[in-house]
């Protein structure tokens, strides 16, 4: 491909002219295999480098930034974080979240009674997380939601809520704090505990054997 | 990093939210001293400037605008040769506002004349002249629906706003007479606003199907109905044949095929119906909305930020320059620009894009050729491109990286490294595909002179980007207009002769190459330190360690979050150069969170409806090679 310059900031591309050899065909046949059992050999002899995965039985590690499946993380004393202030339901485009919110008769604290994302409807964008002033909802790794009925796509408290000792190996898009080293959750063994000791560019592997605890119903 | 330093505990004291003042455009000034230029120059009674303007600006009465266009079109000195845009946009309240000119009577006939009885003279100051004295339209039109026409002259590298004001019922004349390209805009605006264009050759619903009842953007138009096309409703195309071969015997049968919209050819629901003489294309047609999501009617009921996960679903394959393109018009209509930082990774990654795009066009057009191989080694860099995408934002194919204001996060550490080797490891993939094709015969003989079409006609059709550019017009947004800093990049626009298949795939080559030397340039000079996104909670939300610390960014992040940004009451356009070519959007912005309307140029538009032209004459086989290297992208096709 031959490219000639026009006027300062235009190149144009010459039609390449074609030689009697490459009328003939043949010798252009000859060339083309010529790149292709270069590959060939390359990658016989490059075997584990090859550009594939056999997915299932080897999955794909994808960054620590991906945007999953939804948790709703816990305090340390196992309640849930969410304080049903429906921030996420309104940065939704999707509308996928619904919120409703109950009060907890002892402490007075505002709480989820129900809380249900339809993860057909859910565009994965990462907003209810950035949304989110408690910390409480974040994004997994796990990518794999495969349903077998359209009931099963919502996904509620059961299915969401994870323990207080959540690891962070399978976690994704999380709240973004930047480099700032106490982000003000309580202290503890907590999920907070845990990030703050594993910042957003932690590289971990996931784990998908732990995050696969809860079936949808 | 420093995006946390920003926010300190001393309350904010930056510009505070204007969505009570209108819009200043930063080049009104100029574009308004233009426009005096050009009025005077053309000297047309029918237009009336309209000042403040991002660009120059007229309100033309409806029965000139053919005229004015054709004036604009043909005028040596200005030469707005090229239709970029055309589209309505609905403001019912003037309409009832201004004493009630046109009926807003909901018959179905919208085919009805209307009487051509001027408007009754309004009270006021302005209302006591006649028409005949001072013929301004914008008071003898006051009616509900601004259609808005922008056209680009090649030759000054400048662009010109048209609005005609109709009322409900009214028409406006075709202007299909003078651009090719405003057939297509036409029926659009036909479609969504019920706006008729008399004598237009062929006035029907584009993106909604036939048994849709209303017009989709009208303001009172319910966006929860739901309308069920069955069987019977769908209306049969019968192309017209061309004129070339009505009168050609043969001995051959005429025979009227279906290619699409569910077939491996038209990558994406494209349906083509075609005549064929033996296997002579002599007459095609095309229906398109098979993948209309509403993404213009969504957007005036979301936020601004909202709207952004929806411009993903455009382009595709290109998906951070529709981010770009959308998060520039809504900071060009806040005045603000995001930091150094967010627009270098925006311009890496933007390229990366128009790479990856390329990638893919030229990969499938050469799989429909039968070069299989190709594909496999062209997805390969794609791939990597797209882990790269996913390692900054979480997502593969639909990112939503950017925010309005910068982008959702930084980049991860090893950002340029990464990059770095993807620059390095692209142009073995691209030299083996060049090694295979360029000079094979086969390959040769099927895009050589296929579906070709003349620069004058691809610029009267609205054809930018590659497609334009391999009929020799050097036109690139990135040199027209540089936005994140493209001008101080060295590039250079590459064109091709001929205009035919094979042009367009030299110049994509060429293309992704000249993407790459960006690319090293932009890894040469590193990141800028700094944040990522402004320093305004009126736009970006607070990091995450202030709002859980901070009453006053609480209250930031939760006002933004439930009021959304409110920009300033003004329209504005920006423009960016996407994989297919200028994709722009129009916004209007009421001083509400949610945008008034939303307006996306989608390139392929233009290029898709030149479609049957193209292939006149042709044979199925080379219809194929040529829809491929067209590149037509059914999301951003069909918004």
């Amino acid at each position: 491909m031959n490219v000639t310059r026009v006027r300062p900031g235009v190149v144009k591309v010459e039609r390449t002219p074609l030689t009697v050899l490459d009328r003939l065909y043949l010798p252009q046949v000859v060339a083309g295999m010529m790149v292709t059992i270069r590959h060939l050999l390359h990658n016989l002899f490059n075997l584990s480098k090859l550009p594939i995965i056999s997915y299932p039985e080897v999955k794909r590690v994808y960054s620590e930034r991906f945007r999953g499946r939804h948790i709703l993380t816990s305090r340390e004393d196992g309640t849930t974080r969410c304080v049903a202030c429906y921030m996420c339901s309104t940065a939704c485009p999707a509308e996928c979240i619904t919120i409703e919110a109950g009060e907890d008769e002892r402490t007075r604290e505002k709480f989820p009674v129900r809380y249900e994302i339809d993860l057909l409807r859910c565009i994965f964008c990462g907003y209810c997380v950035d949304a989110c002033p408690e910390d409480a909802i974040y994004m997994t790794r796990d990518y794999e939601m495969a349903i077998d009925t359209r009931a099963r796509s919502v996904v509620g408290l059961r299915d969401l809520v994870v323990p207080p000792n959540f690891p962070v190996g399978p976690m994704g898009w999380r709240p973004y704090y930047g480099s700032i080293e106490k982000h003000g959750t309580a202290g503890g063994t907590g999920i907070g505990q845990q990030l703050r000791s594993a910042p957003f560019e932690d590289n971990a592997p996931p784990n998908p054997d732990v995050f696969r605890g809860g079936e949808a119903q | 990093m420093s995006t946390l330093t920003k926010f300190s505990a001393i309350p904010y004291t930056g510009p505070a939210p204007t969505n009570r003042e209108p819009y200043v455009a930063v080049d009104g000034p100029a574009a308004d001293a233009r426009g005096a230029a050009i009025a005077a120059a053309l000297q047309h009674p029918g237009m009336s400037q309209e000042l403040g303007q991002d660009m120059p600006s007229f309100i033309v009465g409806k029965e000139h605008i053919v005229d004015v266009l054709r004036a604009l079109k043909e005028s040596s000195e200005f030469a707005f040769t090229m239709p970029l845009d055309l589209f309505g946009v609905d403001y019912p309240k003037r309409e009832s506002r201004e004493s009630g000119v046109g009926s807003r009577s909901e018959t179905g006939g919208l085919r009805t004349p209307t009487p051509d009885t001027p408007p009754p003279a309004r009270v006021g100051s302005r209302s006591e002249t006649t028409d005949l004295e001072t013929p301004t339209p914008d008071t003898r039109h006051p009616g509900r629906f601004d259609v808005i026409y922008q056209l680009y002259s090649l030759k000054n590298n400048e662009r010109i706003r048209l609005k005609v004001r109709v009322a409900d019922g009214e028409s406006v004349p075709t202007g299909t007479g003078v651009f090719k390209g405003l057939d297509w805009y036409e029926r659009e605006v036909f479609d969504m606003y019920g706006v008729i264009f008399d004598d237009h050759p062929n006035l029907r619903r584009i993106l909604t199907h036939e048994a849709f009842q209303g017009h989709a953007l009208r303001k009172d138009y319910d966006p929860a109905q739901r309308w069920l096309l069955t069987e019977n409703d769908v209306a049969r195309i019968i192309p017209k044949i061309d004129p070339r071969f009505e009168n050609v015997d043969t001995d051959y049968e005429r025979v009227t095929l279906n290619l699409g919209p569910s077939h491996p050819a038209t990558h994406g629901t494209l349906r083509i119906v075609v005549t064929l003489d033996g296997e002579t294309i002599i007459g095609a047609d095309q229906e398109i909305g098979y993948l209309h999501r509403c993404f213009e009617k969504m957007s005036e009921t979301h936020t601004y930020q909202q709207v952004i996960p929806y411009t993903d679903r455009l382009n595709y394959c290109s998906a951070i320059i529709n981010n770009v393109g959308y998060c520039m018009a809504v900071e060009k209509l806040l005045g603000i620009t995001a930091p150094a930082r967010a627009q270098h990774i925006r311009l890496m990654l933007c390229e990366f894009m128009r790479i990856a795009d390329h990638l893919v066009c030229i990969g499938t057009n050469l799989v429909d050729m039968g070069a299989l191989t190709n594909f496999w080694y062209l997805f390969q860099p794609r791939e990597e491109i797209y882990g790269l995408i996913e390692a900054c934002c979480g997502a593969r194919l639909l990112p939503s990286y950017t925010r309005i204001g910068g982008l959702a996060v930084d980049v991860p550490p090893d950002f340029l490294a990464k990059s770095q080797r993807l620059v390095d490891m692209m142009p073995k993939f691209i030299n083996d595909v060049e090694k295979l094709v360029d000079r094979n015969k086969i390959f040769l003989d099927r895009v050589v002179g296929v579906a070709p079409i003349s620069a004058e006609d691809a610029i009267n059709f609205g054809f930018t980007g590659p497609c334009l550019r391999a009929c020799g017009v050097p036109y690139d947004v990135r040199k027209a207009s540089p936005y994140l800093g493209y001008e101080t990049y060295d590039f250079d626009v590459p064109i091709a002769e001929g205009g035919d298949t094979y042009a367009r795939f030299l110049v994509r080559m060429e293309e992704m190459r000249q993407s790459l030397k960006i690319l090293q340039q932009a890894i040469d000079r590193g990141l800028p330190e700094g944040p990522v996104i402004v320093d305004n909670p009126y736009v970006a939300l607070p990091p995450k360690a202030k709002v859980y610390n901070e009453m006053e960014s609480l209250i930031y992040h939760f006002k933004l979050i439930m009021h959304g940004i409110q920009p300033p009451v003004g329209e504005t356009y920006f423009q960016v150069e996407g994989g297919n070519g200028e994709l722009g959007f129009y916004l209007v912005s009421d001083g509400t969170k949610n945008p008034y309307r939303v307006r996306c140029r989608p390139p392929c538009f233009q290029i898709y409806s030149a479609f049957p032209e193209m292939i006149m004459g042709q044979t199925i086989p080379d219809a194929i090679a040529a829809l491929g290297s067209l590149n037509i992208i059914a999301g951003e096709l069909d918004h």
